[in-house]
């Protein structure tokens, strides 16, 4: 005959009640038990085989048990048993916790971090829906790769020609990818990039180009052409901002181009070069 | 020696084109690696790109046609703004020194003089 009713669930493993032997003296009345029981219901307490009343003849405070009055002397003539103690574990089945099964408490329940992550601090994330976790020095915020790029002296100018200038003095280069006078994407760091140029040019009038080359050719829609109005008392500076996506191993450089004549300069001073990654 | 970009402007002239004509169909480029400038893009109507040989024989004259640019481009720093020329010739009519002792005229003069064309 098939098996009727409920099956034997032979999945999970249940632990036997717990109980605590002790020995009168005539004189003390308060015993330790293992377990802190939520209520005098939630136990049975016998003296001599004989149960007490949980309403009057016992009291409880964590886990100290403590009689109304002294039980007689006897060698473990106390025991109590605990009734109301979790005595089986349920393993939930693999898939089946979902949202219904969490409240916020899963969150609000635990301490506050209340500081800046470290690196090595993981993150539950989904995967395209696997369940996966991930380390915070994947997703915080660093904004490098980043340099800041200077001249060592004037950087001379040659009329009518666009010349790579030769940033030759670093400031600082978060993951040394600039070098020979370009930054160069590193591997795994494609994204979009601020880059800002600042150049302080003589004050000759005239014309100044100023251009964004990407893997040797210049970067279309992110040159700047500016007339210098400035005379013999001024100086001038121009900033040239762009954001460029890229990919690793993309290098980006900087050309300038004047129509002012010979022996114009990109001054070292008040000039750099700087980028960092946006995301 | 010449800048490239000067000998190219004496190509385009010697070949009845003009610089202003065709700037926008040349690009001069230098990569600041030792090699000095070079034409990257030469889309001039008509004309072919000069070769090395070609550009070099204008070297002597580019050289005194930078000569001359720096001179011009040295006296037009000079001349003071065109606001403070105004004003020193506002100062001549008012004093009727509008001639060659003159504050504006005597300005103008030094500064050719201290930049001669040669």
């Amino acid at each position: 005959m098939a098996y009727v009713g409920t099956p034997i669930d032979t999945t999970n493993q249940f632990q036997s009640l717990q109980g605590k032997r002790f020995s009168g003296n005539g004189s003390t009345t308060a015993f330790t038990l293992d377990v802190a029981p939520t209520s005098t219901l939630d136990i049975e307490v016998f003296v001599e085989n004989v149960r007490q009343d949980p309403n009057s003849a016992y009291s409880l405070s964590g886990t100290t048990l403590t009689f109304a009055a002294a039980p007689a002397s006897g060698t473990n003539n106390i025991y109590v048993i605990h009734q109301a103690k979790a005595v089986g574990t349920i393993t939930a089945g693999a898939g089946t916790v979902n949202a219904d099964s969490f409240d916020n408490t899963v969150i609000s329940g635990h301490d506050a971090l209340a500081a800046t992550p470290a690196d090595t601090d993981e993150f539950l994330i989904s995967d395209a829906g696997t369940i996966k976790r991930i380390d915070y020095s994947y997703i915080k915020a660093s904004n490098t790769p980043n340099f800041d790029v200077r001249l060592s002296s004037n950087f001379g100018l040659t009329n009518d020609t666009f010349v790579k200038v030769t940033w030759d003095s670093e400031t600082f280069d978060s993951d040394s990818a600039f070098a020979s006078n370009k930054f160069t994407v590193p591997s795994g760091q494609a994204g979009k990039y601020l880059f800002m140029a600042h150049y302080k040019i003589g004050n000759s009038l005239g014309y100044y180009t100023f251009k964004y080359y990407k893997n040797g050719s210049a970067v279309s829609g992110m040159d700047r052409n500016i007339y210098n109005y400035a005379n013999s008392d001024n100086d001038f500076s121009f900033h040239h901002n762009a954001i460029l996506d890229l990919s690793a191993s993309d290098y980006i450089e900087t050309y300038v181009q004047t129509t002012s004549g010979s022996g114009n300069n990109v001054y070292s001073s008040q000039s750099y070069w700087q980028a960092f990654k946006l995301v | 020696m010449a800048d490239v970009a000067t000998k190219i402007k004496l190509y385009l002239e010697d070949n009845s084109k003009t610089w202003d004509a065709e700037k926008n169909n040349i690009l001069i480029q230098d990569d600041s690696d030792g090699n000095g400038a070079y034409i990257v893009t030469w889309s001039v109507s008509g004309l072919a790109k000069p070769s090395d040989s070609q550009l070099a024989a204008f070297d002597t004259a580019g050289n005194t046609k930078e000569t001359l640019d720096a001179t011009l481009a040295k006296r037009k720093t000079e001349y003071l703004s065109w606001e403070e020329q105004l004003d020193k010739l506002y100062h001549d009519i008012n004093d009727g020194k509008l001639d060659k002792t003159g504050s504006w005229y005597t300005h103008i003069k030094a500064v050719k003089d201290a930049n001669s064309k040669g």
